[in-house]
């Protein structure tokens, strides 16, 4: 037995498991907080340590509410339906957090214990982490379906397959924006991608590196069924989709599932487009770099909150024809304007050719998008109200 | 847990993944099952150091395949109802026949040449060196016509499906007006 | 017991009988399509065998078939279930046993 490299591998996992879950506690109360702050209530304030059996609790801002919300799910009955597959109606919401939770590994956080000479755990730092990571977050595609269509129920298989079309269509902007990154940096392993951003060379300061990052940032927001492309659990249409028929900790593990893999791919995208680890001061005090990724993925959080709370939820032929129609000719054109970009910085190193090349890869790209638009736009008909004036 | 346990174990998973899938009668358990196949495979690629191609089966056949099939069963069969799942399967007796002569035609030549084979040892591969990046370099440089042709065929394929997937679709609507 | 060449080979040549198996047996044609594709897969698992064990694993050859192959099933599983919609459009059946029009009668 190897000790040394079992205590490795528990270095080097158990900071994952313990920082990303307990991430998705404070997640939740935040959540709760600025969506009730955005629809002009106060929200959870209520919970929090109790002193005495008898009343007299240290409120906290209601920070006890993921502790309780933990506790009620726990405690809730397990249902599962009459006619239901229960083999597969247990296995959906495992099958969900797995991947998961196991593309954390993939993110290049470097835990300051990690950087030894001798330490053997360089197996995370996988030389096609980022394809292992489409790979994997693929997967999940299939734990929803299995939920939704286990649960025997029209509304579930109806949101099942709403999230399989959502999640295909929405897969290949989110894949082909992540492209201009791989190919600009010549790798697919995160650690190098980290390495080429440093000193503030992040990708997304770059036109291509802005388009890239802001499609990426919207097909992942579809990718992690989030508002305002939170079609497959419409509860105003479809009740809550795949998981209408899921009740205490199975759902509970969806709902973690989900948090887990808005973290993952909120830490993709810090990755390849917002430097990774770099920040003010890390060259001094290698640490920071984790505080710095995890605090970029903490204001990623912070944006999807936001755009839960702002944005209206999308029709089914709107969110397809987004993906399809605008977001995929958008991407490819990103691709070739950044294969130019770098050809025109490689040919001559003046800061005005690059300028230049800056200026206008933004123009072409704003361009682009307007025409997408305009033409999207030009083929939908005025809407006419059959009851209303 | 060497490498021997950990070829035994997912040889049996993608035996047993394999035969449920071709013999289940629930559809959607066979699909499932199928994966399941896939996944252990995908676990076989990486036990000989073909990482990249492991990947690879996991990004397309799980991913991507698995969907479209379940897509294909979703339009295809009725949707609720688990009778309408069930489809009969006729001939497996002359199929398994055929499935075992097929086998042993295959076996015959390998048991004759173990004694060649087995003293076949694996060489020490540089686990540093990147194989992704040496699979990319080798894609670009001899295999460019294969990679062009590839897409091409991909395109095709891709218009081709739409094409006869929608093909029918007028002619329904055409049904239905009548 | 150490793993050697016969035991991928073996395997493989199960997978494959599998694969014809289901695709002699059964008469829905979603199975047929996917035991065609297991024994594309068994195909792939000895062509990685075969690189793994060979004289000069530094080629690729063996990862760079699989990659077409892969690809090539992938455009075939596409065509594949394409058609098998538009067969069920037509004859409200996917029983590869009822699309027998051009047969004698």
């Amino acid at each position: 037995m190897n000790w040394e490299l079992i205590g490795d591998i528990l270095l080097a996992t158990v900071p994952l498991l313990v920082i990303f879950p307990s991430m998705f506690a404070l997640t939740t109360w935040v959540e709760r907080k600025a969506l009730a702050r955005i629809q002009n209530r106060i929200g959870p304030n209520k919970v929090g340590v109790p002193l005495t059996p008898y009343g007299g609790n240290l409120s906290l801002f209601g920070l006890g509410q993921p502790a309780a919300d933990g506790i009620k799910m726990l405690f809730k009955e397990n249902i599962v339906p009459t006619g239901a597959d229960r083999l597969f109606h247990l296995l959906a919401p495992i099958l969900s957090l797995i991947p998961a939770m196991l593309v954390l590994c993939f993110l290049p956080l470097e835990f300051p214990w990690l950087n030894g000479e001798q330490n053997s755990v360089k197996a995370f730092m996988l030389d096609g982490a980022v394809i292992f990571f489409f790979a994997i977050t693929g997967l999940n595609t299939l734990a929803v379906f299995m939920a939704g269509w286990a649960s025997r129920n029209k509304y579930s298989l109806l949101g099942g397959m709403r999230a399989i079309a959502q999640m295909v269509s929405y897969e290949i902007p989110l894949v082909l924006s992540a492209v201009v990154v791989v190919m600009i940096v010549g790798s697919l392993n995160a650690a190098e991608i980290a390495e080429a951003q440093a000193g503030w060379n992040w990708y997304v300061f770059q036109p291509w590196g802005l388009a890239a990052f802001v499609i990426f940032f919207i097909a992942a927001l579809a990718e992690t069924n989030r508002s305002p492309f939170d079609l497959p659990e419409a509860e105003s249409e479809i009740i809550a989709g795949y998981f209408t028929e899921y009740s205490g900790f199975k759902f509970a593990l969806f709902f973690l599932g989900e948090y887990i893999a808005m973290f993952a791919i909120s830490g993709l995208a810090v990755t390849l487009f917002l430097g990774a680890g770099g920040g003010p001061g890390v060259e001094a005090l290698p640490w920071l770099k984790v505080i710095w990724f995890l605090a970029k993925v903490c204001i990623l959080i912070g944006v999807m909150i936001w755009l839960r709370g702002t944005l209206p939820r999308l029709r089914v032929d709107q969110l397809m024809g987004f993906a399809w129609k605008f977001l995929l000719p958008l991407s490819i054109l990103n691709i070739f304007i950044a294969g130019f970009a770098w050809h025109a910085k490689k040919a001559n190193e003046g800061t005005a050719v690059s300028v230049i090349v800056w200026v206008a890869a933004l123009i072409i790209l704003y361009a682009a998008a307007k025409g997408l638009d305009h033409v999207n736009r030009a083929k939908v008909k005025p809407r006419t109200y059959q009851y209303g004036e | 847990m060497n490498e021997v346990t950990a070829f035994w174990i997912l040889a049996a998973i993608s035996v047993i993944g394999a035969l449920v899938a071709v013999r289940k009668r629930n559809l959607v358990h066979g699909v499932f099952a199928l994966l399941v196949f896939f996944a252990g495979l995908a676990g076989l690629f990486l036990l000989l150091l073909a990482e990249f191609i492991a990947v690879v089966q996991i990004l397309v056949y799980a991913g991507a395949v698995g969907i479209l099939i379940l897509f294909a069963i979703m339009l295809t069969d009725r949707v609720t109802g688990k009778d309408a799942f069930r489809v009969t399967s006729r001939g497996s007796f002359w199929g398994a026949i055929i499935a075992l002569a097929v086998f042993l035609v295959i076996l015959l030549p390998t048991i004759r040449e173990i004694p060649l084979i087995e003293n076949a040892t694996p060489k020490d591969m540089i686990v540093e060196q990147s194989s992704v990046k040496e699979l990319g370099t080798k894609l670009i440089e001899p295999y460019i016509v294969t990679i062009e042709v590839l897409a091409l065929l991909l395109t095709a394929a891709l218009i081709g499906a739409v094409t006869a997937a929608q093909g029918g679709r007028a002619s329904e609507k055409g049904e239905n007006t009548e | 017991m150490t793993l050697a060449l016969h035991h991928y080979l073996i395997l493989a040549a199960v997978l494959f009988c599998i694969g014809l198996l289901g695709a002699f047996s059964r008469r829905n044609a979603v199975v047929v399509l996917f035991s065609v594709e297991i024994m594309l897969n068994a195909a792939n698992l000895n062509f990685i065998a075969f690189w793994r064990f060979g004289t000069n694993p530094e080629l690729l050859h063996g990862p760079l078939f699989t990659l077409f192959t892969i690809a090539v099933a992938a455009a075939e599983v596409a065509v594949g279930l394409a058609l098998v919609i538009a067969v069920y459009r037509h004859f409200r059946s996917v029983d590869l046993e009822s699309l027998d029009t051009l047969k004698e009668e």
